[in-house]
Order: structure tokens, then C-alpha cells, then sequence
């Protein structure tokens, strides 16, 4: 992942099924802080969906992401910006 | 109605169905796009209970089937069930309830409004008779809940997505929840140095990508139906084609399921499902008819 993001954390949701993923990514990101960036590692297909549209609805900012094999790690925030 | 002289196949027509028990019926109900109020569900629910067995039979097709009715209390029980204003479904050939999704109004994915337009469908076609039986679908997007491509013509949601350069915060996110892989981020030569791009004949219309975009850099270009023809599934199943895809406009989606359901009606032989009828006779012949005849009805003033 790009060197220019703040990260601060990690969770790896590989294999965990919905809702459950989408809830434990939900609940790691409440828990940083304003300024920080965590890594949310989600499986590909409709688990990526699900956790993607449970991100946007809760209002927090997906900033980046990169393509794994079979999943995709993506840069969440709390807030719309970055810093 | 007398009871020693009901017109057994006649009752087929008003959706009362034989059981192989004697004497009992299946009270077939008419639902469209699968609605019904809570007080017609009490009241087939007090129909059921006082002359059917206490229980209903619900179909694939979002109907509601009452069982056991004993043929002395057939119009008893459809009166009962008119005062709430539920009717009797369709059974032979003729043209089935409409069945649809929740739609737009209150489904995240749904593009159009599928339940005014099964209403729609309902009031110009539902029981006329037709070669075979005929049913209609209604689904609000590309998930097709309803399955548009199992019917005799169905209408899918459809939109046609489009990306604006200068909301895109260039995250990638979309070319990897693409169901389809239509997505793709492309060098190009302006300031940023990229842009995306989706595949006309890859994407399959959904609205995932202009759903799930954190900065609403896909946004929705075109919407509209896509027009599905001669869907069946049972004995000999075939998926339906595509009539047209992305009609925008609303009365050329009910021009195409006109001529679509005249063109059927006009040239299938007795009992031939309207898929069938397409592999008879070709589906570029059907297709240049009723679109043509569609491209002159438009030019009109």
C-alpha cells in the first residue's frame, strides 16, 4: 500500500462471512482515531460488497485500495479527508 | 352459481384448479408484484380457515393458493375474498399475474419502479388469452430477484454507468467489486494521468459500481429497461433474449411488450411458448419486426 497513508492498524476479514465482516470492520474503524488509517482486508465478490457498502453507509471513507489474490485490501478513515 | 351445473373447465379460467381429491378446488388468488395489505392477508387467512383447511399453499410466482375448497363453497369464498378486493389469479393460456421485485422504492439497487409498472402490465394484459400460457416479469436491476430472463417477456432495470474525472480520488475500488471485470483503469494523457473506463459490451447494466463508489465518481449515464423476450423454464426450459437493452424511455418499453405480445399471439402455434416460437422462427426475423416496426411507430410525431 501506498507509503503516503498514515496506517495504523490492520484486520484481516479473509474468510469471515457476512454480516459478520462488514460488523467487525465497522467496529475497528470506530475505534481509531480521527486522523488515523486502518487496513481492511476482505474477500473478493459479494463479501467486498457487503463490507464496502456497510463502510459507505456508516459515513467513514474508503481512500485506497489494492487488489490481493482472491480479496482486496482496502484504506479506510474515519473522516472524508485524509490528515 | 348453480352447484350441479358449474362449467368445470370454466372455473380453470377464473383460477380455480381440480385437486385429484373429488369435488375439492384450489382457489388460485390473483397477487401483483406480490403485494397484498395486511387485511386481505386476514381475510384469506378467514377464508382458508372457514372453507379451505386452515392453510395456503404459496406459489413460485408470489401467488397465494387456497386448497381444499369444496366445490359448494367455491363462490362463497371468492365473494368473501372480492370484499377485500383480492381476485382470482390466472391458470391455462392466458397471460399470468405479474410478478416483481420491491424496486426502487424501497431497494437499494433498484433503477426503476417495478411495482407501478407491474400494475401497469397487469392492467392491459393480465388473463387475455394467449397460444400458451404467458407470464411477464418486472426485476429493478441486474441482481434480477425476479428473474426477467425465466419469463415470457420480463423487463429488467438497467443503467448505463459514467465516471467523472474530477470526483475520482483514483482508489481502484471499482475495478475490483465490478462483478463482471468491466472496469478498467487506463493511463491517459491529461494532468492525472488516468482514467477508468467501463466496457459497453461487458457491463451487465447493475448499479453496483454507482452504488458503491466512496466519492460518487461512477455515477448513473443513462437508465432505463432492458426488454427480455420468450423466457420459460419448465418442461423444455429456455432463457429469454434480449429484445433491447436500456430503453429510456417508459412507453417504449410498453410499444415493445405490445408488439411483442401481438407478434406471439399472431404467429405461435397452439400451446407453443413464445421462447419456442422464437427458436421456430428465428430470433433476428422477430427482433427486425418488432423493432422496426417500433424505430417508424417513434418517428411519428
Amino acid at each position: 500500500m501506498k507509503s503516503q497513508f498514515n496506517i495504523t492498524g490492520s484486520l484481516d476479514l479473509r474468510g469471515v462471512s457476512c454480516p459478520v465482516n462488514a460488523a467487525r470492520a465497522k467496529q475497528s474503524i470506530a475505534a481509531i482515531g480521527d486522523d488515523e488509517l486502518i487496513e481492511v482486508i476482505v474477500d473478493e465478490g459479494q463479501a467486498l460488497v457487503n463490507v464496502v457498502r456497510s463502510i459507505n453507509d456508516a459515513g467513514y471513507r474508503i481512500f485506497k485500495s489494492q487488489p490481493l489474490e482472491n480479496s482486496v485490501a482496502i484504506i479506510v478513515g474515519k473522516r472524508k479527508t485524509v490528515g | 352459481m348453480s352447484d350441479n351445473n358449474q362449467d368445470k373447465a370454466a372455473l380453470g379460467k377464473v383460477g380455480m384448479m381440480r385437486q385429484i381429491q373429488p369435488e375439492y378446488y384450489v382457489m388460485r388468488l390473483k397477487v401483483v408484484a406480490g403485494d397484498l395489505t395486511s387485511r386481505q392477508l386476514a381475510r384469506i387467512s378467514s377464508v382458508a380457515e372457514q372453507y379451505g383447511r386452515g392453510f395456503v399453499h404459496l406459489s413460485t410466482r408470489q401467488g397465494v393458493e387456497i386448497h381444499y375448497v369444496h366445490q359448494d363453497n367455491l363462490e362463497r369464498a371468492r365473494l368473501a375474498l372480492a370484499e377485500e378486493g383480492i381476485e382470482m389469479g390466472a391458470c391455462g393460456p392466458r397471460v399470468r399475474a405479474i410478478v416483481a421485485c420491491p424496486g426502487d422504492e424501497t431497494c437499494r439497487w433498484g433503477v426503476i419502479d417495478t411495482k407501478a409498472m407491474a400494475r401497469e402490465l397487469d392492467a392491459r394484459y393480465f388473463k387475455v388469452e394467449t397460444p400458451s400460457k404467458f407470464k411477464l416479469a418486472v426485476t429493478g436491476c441486474s441482481h434480477n430477484c425476479t428473474k426477467a430472463n425465466e419469463n415470457d417477456i420480463g423487463i429488467r432495470g438497467a443503467i448505463e454507468p459514467k465516471w467523472a474525472h474530477d470526483a475520482c480520488t483514483d482508489c481502484g475500488l471499482c475495478v475490483s467489486f465490478c462483478p463482471v471485470k468491466a472496469i478498467g483503469r487506463l493511463e491517459s494523457d491529461d494532468s492525472d494521468g488516468f482514467r477508468y473506463e467501463a466496457d459497453e459490451d461487458a457491463c451487465i447494466n447493475c448499479s453496483i459500481c454507482t452504488s458503491l463508489c466512496p466519492t460518487n465518481a461512477w455515477g448513473i449515464g443513462r437508465k432505463g429497461y432492458t426488454v427480455y423476450i420468450g423466457g420459460t423454464m419448465g418442461k423444455v426450459p429456455r432463457f429469454a433474449s434480449v429484445l433491447k437493452r436500456i430503453v429510456e424511455s417508459e412507453e417504449e418499453v410498453y410499444d415493445l411488450v405490445e408488439r411483442s405480445f401481438n407478434y406471439y399471439r399472431a404467429n405461435a402455434l397452439k400451446k407453443e411458448r413464445f421462447g419456442h416460437m422464437i427458436d421456430r422462427i428465428g430470433l433476428d426475423n422477430i427482433k427486425e419486426e418488432i423493432l422496426e416496426v417500433t424505430v417508424q411507430h417513434n418517428r411519428q410525431p
